[in-house]
């Protein structure tokens, strides 16, 4: 099989792994190497679903043992398989590097004879790029369940971002889906990685020369909508990831229907807003400071199809507004819906030189469409001040009603 | 209200900058235009001082160095009409500091913001989307036609990331390029252009790179709206996936 063939089969069957960041993580090229990494990361591209594409993502082989009920590689589908050598991946990524095509490297597996094994052959890609090629530029490599805690270690300090898929948001989802995986093979690696992220940074602190274990973190990723959680199960899952294991990123990979099997729900399209709404939630978590109980309760367990979780969170909560723009501090402000971190800091800078009028936030950049309804400027409302419940929703979600044709009264 | 003209030219701008801050208590009330040459131009004309460049620019960098930045982003976005916003911008600088970055009520601050921003955002953009061939002699040729002259960071950029290979970076509507020869940076505009054949090797790699963009994508969840939004048409020119479509 050639080349090109390999690449077509050995990506297509990679395209389902959400994750694209190349960020977090500054480093200037090795001397007489190639590539750096840039700390906000670069988009390179973006393909026909719309998605950005950073880094030559791709599986070293399709060909697996396992026979996971999602997963369009499992070992009972009839499909081509395909292997890379390592040398083939190598090669590959230098040379999509050299013409910019690329951050760098995101290299998944489908489990070939064992862990291991296919672990093993994973780190000796990551080694040969970093010794052999002076590769400088970004690595993510995946933990397959189940490695040695050696090989995870190697694949720390040869990458600069690894991450155990999670898959399913429940041990019963995955021991159902997927029975080949067991809970605890995939959270041992992660909270090692974990530790060795923490131990590495704590030496650098004493020494420079200490080796970086993972410098951009570590990441992990979901399917929504193969199983029956709850948003918030999700949500209260993501929460405990990001802060007992320390994660950077959670991902969330809407249901795509590969496969056909009893176990899996039979359903028409990706849950493509679901995931949406998931990912908007997701950043409450990491960057509004919300937590999983304050966007979803018992009672309401799954997230609004119509608002995004913070308008919906806002509806519910008219005793928090109107937020007066001049005087509320940083978080109340990340409260209004419609008013982002880079909005909210925007308002605290210019404050410091004249009092924000209307216009003002206007020209300062904030889009006022959904947040002129829980805003003060100095006091006074915008436009109308209508925020009788019932009303809200409905201009939340339809705009301003239009105004009606009056006739025009000439004579009092 | 006192006006002032100078020659066009980005250093004629920050020159005649230095000059009004000298001369002028209240650089505020102060308009500065573009010289037109016609007869009844009205205003001083500032000469283009070289000495009085370089002062104004060390002064900034030690009061408010993000303003070096904003006004260097600003110069690349070659603006038209803004030269009084720039110098307003300049003297409040000088004044407060960094903050006034943040000051964006006042709208000469935001109109040289919002210029300067522009052009980064497009420079970052460009980090990505610039595609190197490689052309026969070995050498690495990469062309583009962004709005703002970015050619500058552009450069710079992939001086340290692409350090061993040789290329250039030519900017096809300004007819500049930016040369790297593996160790040290050049710039200069080129009056003719026609662009070299391939290597072999480079057309092989091209149809793998295309092979691989188009099976990346989920067939299931296909946005060529989305897919627009982030890529702009216009950037598809040079974009190697881009071609044979």
């Amino acid at each position: 099989m050639d080349i090109q063939e390999k690449l077509g089969i050995l990506s297509g069957a990679a395209r389902y792994d959400a994750s694209c960041a190349s960020s977090g993580c500054g480093r200037e090229a090795p001397l007489r190497g190639t590539g750096n990494t840039s700390q906000a990361g670069i988009c390179h591209s973006w393909s026909d679903d719309g998605r950005c594409i950073s880094l030559l993502k791709i599986l070293l082989s399709n060909d697996c043992r396992y026979d996971c009920a999602y997963c369009v590689n499992r070992s009972s589908n009839p499909m081509p398989r395909a292997s890379f050598t390592a040398r083939e991946v190598v090669d590959l990524t230098m040379e999509f590097y050299r013409r910019n095509y690329i951050e760098g490297l995101f290299l998944s597996s489908a489990v070939m004879k064992g862990p291991d094994q296919t672990m093993e052959e994973m780190v000796r890609v990551a080694e040969m790029l970093r010794v052999e090629e002076k590769f400088g530029g970004y690595i993510h490599l995946k933990v397959i369940p189940g490695s040695s805690p050696e090989l995870v270690r190697r694949a720390g300090l040869a990458a600069d971002r690894i991450s155990v898929n999670i898959e399913l948001p429940s041990s019963e989802s995955l021991h159902r889906l997927a029975p080949q995986k067991r809970k605890e093979s995939i959270l041992e690696p992660m909270k090692l990685i974990g530790s060795e992220i923490g131990t590495s940074l704590v030496e650098r602190r004493s020494s420079r020369n200490a080796p970086r274990f993972a410098p951009a973190g570590q990441s992990t990723q979901m399917i929504i909508g193969a199983s029956p959680e709850t948003d918030l199960q999700i949500l209260r899952l993501s929460q405990g990831l990001y802060r007992r294991m320390n994660l950077k990123r959670v991902y969330y990979s809407a249901f795509v229907p590969v496969n056909e099997d009893n176990r899996l729900p039979v359903i028409a399209s990706p849950p493509l807003l679901r995931e949406h709404r998931l990912y908007q939630a997701d950043w409450l978590l990491r960057f509004y400071g919300f937590s999983a109980e304050e966007i979803l309760s018992d009672d309401a367990p799954d997230l609004d199809e119509s608002f995004d979780p913070k308008t919906a969170w806002a509806l519910r909560h008219p005793e928090f507004y109107p937020v007066e723009i001049n005087r509320a501090d940083y978080n109340t402000l990340l409260r209004v819906p419609g008013i982002g971190v880079t909005s909210a800091k925007r308002i605290i800078a210019a404050r410091r030189f004249s009092v924000i009028t209307p216009e003002g936030m206007k020209k300062i950049g904030v889009v006022m469409k959904r947040a002129k309804y829980f805003i003060t400027c100095s006091g006074r409302p915008f436009d109308k001040p209508d925020r009788e419940p019932a009303r809200l929703r409905q201009r939340l979600l339809l705009g301003e009603p239009a105004p009606e044709p009056r006739q025009l009264v000439l004579f009092q | 209200m006192n006006r002032y003209l100078y020659d066009g030219t980005p250093e004629g701008l920050v020159s005649a900058i230095a000059a009004i801050l000298e001369a002028e208590p209240d650089p505020q009330r102060v308009t500065l235009t573009g010289r037109q040459d016609t007869l009844f131009e009205e205003g001083l004309f500032v000469r283009t001082d070289p000495t009085a460049v370089d002062a104004l620019f060390s002064r900034l960098r030690k009061q408010a160095p993000d303003a070096v930045y904003t006004l260097w982003y600003f110069m690349m976005a070659e603006t038209e009409g803004l030269e009084s916003s720039l110098l307003h911008y300049i003297a409040l600088a000088l004044e407060h500091g960094d903050r006034i970055n943040g000051h964006l009520t006042h709208s000469d601050v935001k109109a040289v913001v919002s210029a300067a921003r522009k052009a980064g955002r497009e420079a970052h953009r460009m980090k990505g989307l610039l595609r190197f061939e490689q052309l026969r002699d070995g050498t690495w040729l990469a062309r583009m036609e962004p709005d703002h002259n970015v050619i500058q960071p552009l450069a710079k950029h992939f001086s340290r990331r692409l350090r061993g290979q040789q290329w250039f970076i030519y900017d096809v509507r300004r007819r500049s390029a930016a040369h790297w020869d593996g160790r040290a940076l050049q710039f200069g505009t080129l009056e003719q252009f026609s662009r070299p054949e391939l290597s072999d090797e480079e057309k092989e790699v091209q149809v793998m790179w295309r092979a691989f963009f188009r099976s990346i994508a989920i067939p299931e969840r296909k946005n060529p709206h989305l897919q627009k939004s982030n890529m702009p048409a216009k950037y598809w020119k040079y974009l190697t996936e881009k071609q044979g479509e």
